[in-house]
Parts: C-alpha cells; structure tokens; sequence
C-alpha cells in the first residue's frame, strides 16, 4: 500500500466485504457524490472512494499541467490507487467522464477489474456531422467554460488560492471539504477541455471487461442516443434505461440506480458461477 | 403569488425536484418575453441558454442536492426572441407539504456582465504578462546558472594552468642553468683576457658564444644569435654548440667550422619546410705568435678592433647568415692587431638600445680601463636604454684584451 498514492487522491475506505467497488466522480465532483448511492453497499464491498489530482480534498501540490491535460492522466490517477490497494477484479462505478476514466484504465489494466458500471457516460460530447451525434456544438462547450469562469470570480477565486499557498493550515482544507464541486479555476478549465473536447470513441472497443450502461432519461448531457451508440461498440455491455431524470441518478434516484446495479452484479455472478 | 412578489424587481420563479417550472413572477416573464401559460410546466432548460444547461446539469443540479442552496450564480436565461440574458441566480430548497420545491430569484446583470467580461480579458493579460515574466526570470535563472558553472570551470582551469605555468617555470629555470653550464669562464693570460656577458630576453637565450685555448698560442672565439628568442632558439643554440665545441678544439680552419654550422643547420629543418632556423655568426681565429686573427662574419654586427692608438676597425659582415641559403662558401679574412689591442664582439640585442655609434665611443672612452670597468659601463648603458623601451632581445657581448 503506497500511502503518498492515497493521500495525493484522498482515498477513502468503508465498507466490511472484502470484493473492492471504486467510485469514480464525473467532471468538477468530488467523492461526496456518492455517498447515498456507495453507502448501500458497504455491507458486502469494501468501498473505495477517492478524488482526482486537482478537485475535492486531493492534494492540490502534486497537480501537474502536462499530465492532467488528457483525460489518460485522471485515468493514471484510478490505476495509481488500484495499484497502490493492491486491487484485483474490482467493480468499477463511473459516474459521466469518470466512465471515460474507467474504461481507458481498463484498456491498460484490465486485471484490475472485472466489471464496469458506466452511470451517464459519452465518449465524445462535440456533435460531428453525418458521422456522430456528442449532444452538442462547440460553441455551447466554450460557452460553458466561460461561465465556469465567470462562477469562479464569485465563489472559488477567494479560496483557490489560500489554498494552494498554505498547505500547512488545515482550517483551509476543512473549508474545501465543504466546498463541493469546487476546484482551483485553472484546474478546473483544463479538466472542463479534456472532458469535453475528448473524443474516445475509438477507445470503446478496446475494452475488454464487462460493463453496464445506465443512461438517465432526458439526460441533455448524455442523451440516449449516445447511450446507445456506446452500448453498439462497447463488447460484452449491457445497456439499461432509467426512469430517472437528468444527468445524476446517483443523486437524484438513488434508489433505482442501486438496484440496477445490483440487479446487474447479481445477474453476472449468476452467470460466473 | 402574491401581487408583491408578482411585481418585484426581480424574476422570481420555483422549480419541482425535475427542474419543472412551477410558477413565474410577472417581472420575469417580461424579461423572457413568455406569457405565463408558454412558461408552466415546461423544463427550466427550455428557458436557459444552451452553455446554461450543462452548467446547470453539471453545477447547480448537484450542488442543490447536496447543499439545498446557491447563490450568486452567473447563469445566462434564454428569452423568447433567442436573446441570452446574463442573470446573477440564488435558489433555494424547502421542503413543503412533503415534496421539495426550488425557490428561484434572477436579476440581469447585462452592464455587470460586461464590466466582468472586461475584467476577465484584463485578469487574462495580466495572467499572460506574468507567465511570460515567469518565463524570462527562468531563462535569467538559467543563464545565470549556466554563467556560474562556466565561471567555476573556468577557476578550475585557471588552477591547472598555474600548476602548469609554476611547473614550467621551474623546467624553464633549470634549462637556463644547464644552457648557462655550457658557457667558458673569463680567460687570463699572458696573451689575452677575456670577459663576457650573457643576458636572455627570457629566461633562455638565443645567443651564445665559446672561446678555448687550442694550443699555446692560438685562441678560438665565436659568437652566435639564433633568430627570435626563448625555448626554440635556445635548443638550436645547444645543438649547435656541440659542433662547433668539437671543431674549435679540434683547431679546424674558420671556414671549416661555419660550413659545418651552416650544414647542421640546414639539415635539422631538411624535413619540415615550413619551419627554417637560421642565425647570425662570427668566428675568429686569434694567433697570438702571428698576432693575426682570421675570421669570418655571416650576417652578424660588425666587431670592433681597436688598436692601442684609438683606432678602429670593423670586422664587417661578409656572408648572409648560417642556415638561410645552402651550398654558399665561406671565405676566411685575416686581419693583424698590435700589442694592446680591443676586440669587442656583440649581438644586435647590444647594438640596437645603445646604437652602433655610440658603442663605439663607449669603447673609445673606456680604452685605459681594465676590461671589468668597461664591462660595467656597456651594463649600464644597456640598463639605462632598456629602462626608457620595451626593446627585448637576447644581449651577449664578449670583450678581449689583447696583449
């Protein structure tokens, strides 16, 4: 167990099973996000929780411009914790780009899992004509970055900062910790370009571990399309419409996200017994 | 809705947990240009601009969720005409008659919008200023970096040159005593004295000379200057003297001696054609019984006899010097000297501080002088001149007394 790896990415631990569930938060979330959904199944899983370099209460000093410029860096950062748990055949919870995130580890290291559950994933959100529909055009992406940026001058810019410049006062990082969503604005600018101006989608095939997919109704971040586009060049997944809502059932509709996920465990551990 | 809030300078609307809108103050539905009917029911996405839905999905649908609050929210509205209004977004989530409602207050900020657009632009060129500073400070960092290492090499190798530079020094000190070692002590009997001196411009010299009895009444001296000075010269002056060393006690005929050092001296460079030595020579043959003096001058200043009476002769040049042309002869001279007779042999490092006309008045003046004195006084003048010019050659001079 590398404990550098764990407090870099503010590991988390819970749960008395001893088959490991790593929760991957999407884009600008921390950890927090999971809480009602992972809390379930902390009974049969050891529950691993964790933040990428650069949001939530990661360590914000080990944040390197050049690595998390490509969504393959945030893909390093779930193989680092894999490695440093010393995991095998894990279940992989994606939330959004953290299914992105999932797979390309996967691609690398498959060993480390055995299932993928991809909540509200797309491999590529810029629409592209006659060839692919992402959800949106590239203007809505840079606008939505501005707005990011405008969001930061009231409420991140203050404690951004302080923060990274005082890595020896704890009150701070207690304040962070509340702070949810929130991230350095430049971090967060550079996360937004990876995410959003990605395109994996030659990356699905080359999965090779089992994987669910649930896609929300009327999910604009995710639309069904996309969900179905995956499920089409992702090997051995199986694709589940929600009655849920937006773009996180895993908060909004806890309960039904539980329950295809378990519904989906139960059902391949039928099949490998 | 009360008419209050209905009517308030600000847009007021509430939201179901789906984001349905559930109602909507008049204030903003003039701002959006909807009537109220176009407005109930519908997704709050249809009344936000297209970035305004992912920021929505991505920020606020979270943070509401987990906090059941926000403010101060840049959002842009989307009216019915498709004009994006900038709007600052506070909302809230109460709990009533057990489902949640979202409490929602907007005020456009259209003039704020740009005053912060502006303020961006110039936080970006400020960001882009400092980089670029950052990145000449770090450039300066470098070359400062780089100026240190190559100074703390440059001490390094200063330190080895003046190891080398003391160690040549001392290998220098020890081949002037070992050329020094070579030269003749005065000579003083009854048919003549002899006194010399010898001075390098370096530490070692080009020039050099010899004097030997060869039997009881004659006397061999010769007086070399290998061009240019230092170590190269010097090691042609050492090779050199062992010839003529050989030939002189050998009693060989004057031509004999200066053709050898004429061969030698053409045969140490035969290989090399770029590197040619040659020097200027006079040798002369005193026969004490005779008081004769056979000689021969290749390219050397001219010697000076003087006899007891005052008068002088020059011993002229009648060769080109040793080592420049190969195959010449060489023709002895022979001149007779009176009892009380000067000879006075120098190199062009003697003649050219104190001046070929003065030397000869030095000599003139001093003819009654015993030979120390007379030494002393061409020693001084050579200070004197030296003093007043960065002339530097090799002097020697040699002074014979002829009884």
């Amino acid at each position: 167990m590398n404990p550098n790896i764990l407090l870099r990415n503010n590991v988390k631990l819970k749960g008395n099973g001893t088959r490991p569930m790593i929760f991957a938060p999407g884009f600008g979330c921390d950890q927090n996000v999971w809480q009602s959904v992972a809390k379930d199944f902390e009974d049969e899983y050891q529950i691993i929780l964790f933040d990428y370099v650069g949001s939530g209460n990661s360590d914000l000093q080990a944040y390197n411009v050049e690595r998390y410029s490509s969504l393959e860096g945030y893909a390093q950062d779930v193989l680092d914790v894999c490695s440093a748990l010393d995991l095998k055949d894990a279940i992989f919870v994606g939330h959004s780009v953290g299914c992105v995130i999932g797979m390309l580890a996967s691609i690398k290291h498959p060993e480390y899992f055995s299932k993928l559950v991809l909540v509200g994933p797309s491999p590529c959100y810029l629409n592209l004509p006659d060839e692919y529909y992402g959800g949106f055009e590239k203007e809505q992406l840079l606008g939505l970055i501005d707005m990011m940026e405008k969001n930061y001058i009231g409420w991140a810019t203050a404690f951004a900062g302080t923060v990274m410049s005082n890595p020896d006062r704890p009150e701070l990082k207690q304040e962070l910790e509340k702070r949810f969503c929130s991230t350095d604005p430049l971090i967060a600018r550079q996360f937004a370009e990876a995410t959003f101006f990605a395109d994996n989608r030659k990356d699905l095939a080359k999965v090779k571990v089992p994987s669910l997919i649930l896609q929300c109704s009327e999910d604009v971040i995710a639309p069904a399309a996309v969900g179905e586009y995956i499920h089409k060049h992702l090997p051995d997944s199986t694709l589940n419409m929600m009655k849920a809502t937006g773009h996180c059932p895993h908060m909004s509709h806890p309960e039904e996200t539980i329950f295809l996920i378990r519904q989906y465990l139960d059902d391949s551990s039928a099949i490998d017994v | 809705m009360n008419e209050q809030l209905n009517d308030a300078p600000c847009g007021f609307l509430t939201l179901s947990e789906e984001d349905a809108i559930l109602s909507i103050n008049r204030t903003l539905l003039k701002i959006l240009g909807y009537d109220h009917e176009q407005l109930e029911g519908k997704h709050f996405n249809f009344i936000l601009s297209a970035s305004a839905i992912l920021f929505h999905q991505l920020y606020l649908v979270p943070l509401i969720k987990l906090e059941n609050h926000i403010e101060e929210i840049y959002i842009s509205l989307k009216a019915a005409d498709g004009e994006e209004i900038p709007v600052l977004l506070n909302a809230v989530r109460r709990v009533r008659v057990g489902s949640s409602v979202i409490e929602c207050v907007v005020i456009p900020m259209r003039k704020r919008n740009e005053l912060e657009n502006e303020l961006l632009l110039a936080k970006k060129e400020a960001m882009t200023a400092l980089h670029a500073k950052n990145e000449a400070y770090s450039d300066l960092e470098k070359a400062h970096e780089m100026v240190k290492m190559q100074k703390e090499e440059l001490i390094e190798v200063n330190g080895k040159n003046e190891k080398y530079k003391m160690e040549t020094e001392r290998e220098m000190e020890l081949a002037k005593k070992i050329q020094e070692a070579l030269l003749p002590v005065p000579i003083s009997n009854e048919h003549l004295d002899i006194q010399a001196y010898y001075k390098g411009a370096n530490q070692l010299s080009g020039d050099l000379y010899g004097y030997y009895q060869i039997d009881d009444r004659r006397f061999g001296l010769i007086l070399l200057d290998v061009m240019g000075h230092g170590l190269s010269s010097a090691l042609i002056t050492m090779s050199l003297h062992s010839i003529f060393q050989r030939l002189i006690l050998k009693g060989s005929e004057v031509e004999t001696v200066m053709k050898e050092l004429d061969d030698i001296l053409h045969s140490l460079f035969r290989n090399t054609s770029e590197t040619s030595y040659y020097c200027t020579g006079v040798y002369l043959l005193i026969d004490t019984d005779k008081k004769e003096i056979s000689y021969i001058n290749a390219g050397h200043p001219p010697v000076i006899l003087q006899d007891m009476n005052g008068k002088q002769y020059h011993l002229q040049s009648n060769r080109p010097p040793l080592g420049m042309f190969e195959g010449i002869s060489f023709k002895t001279n022979a001149i007779t000297y009176n009892k009380d007779s000067f000879l006075f042999l120098y190199t062009d490092g003697v003649e050219e501080p104190i001046g070929p006309d003065q030397l000869c008045t030095l000599i003139k003046n001093h003819s009654t002088a015993p030979l120390s004195t007379l030494k002393q006084e061409i020693i001084n003048s050579l200070r004197v001149e030296e003093n007043n010019d960065s002339y530097k050659d090799d002097q020697c001079f040699i002074l014979v007394k002829l009884n």
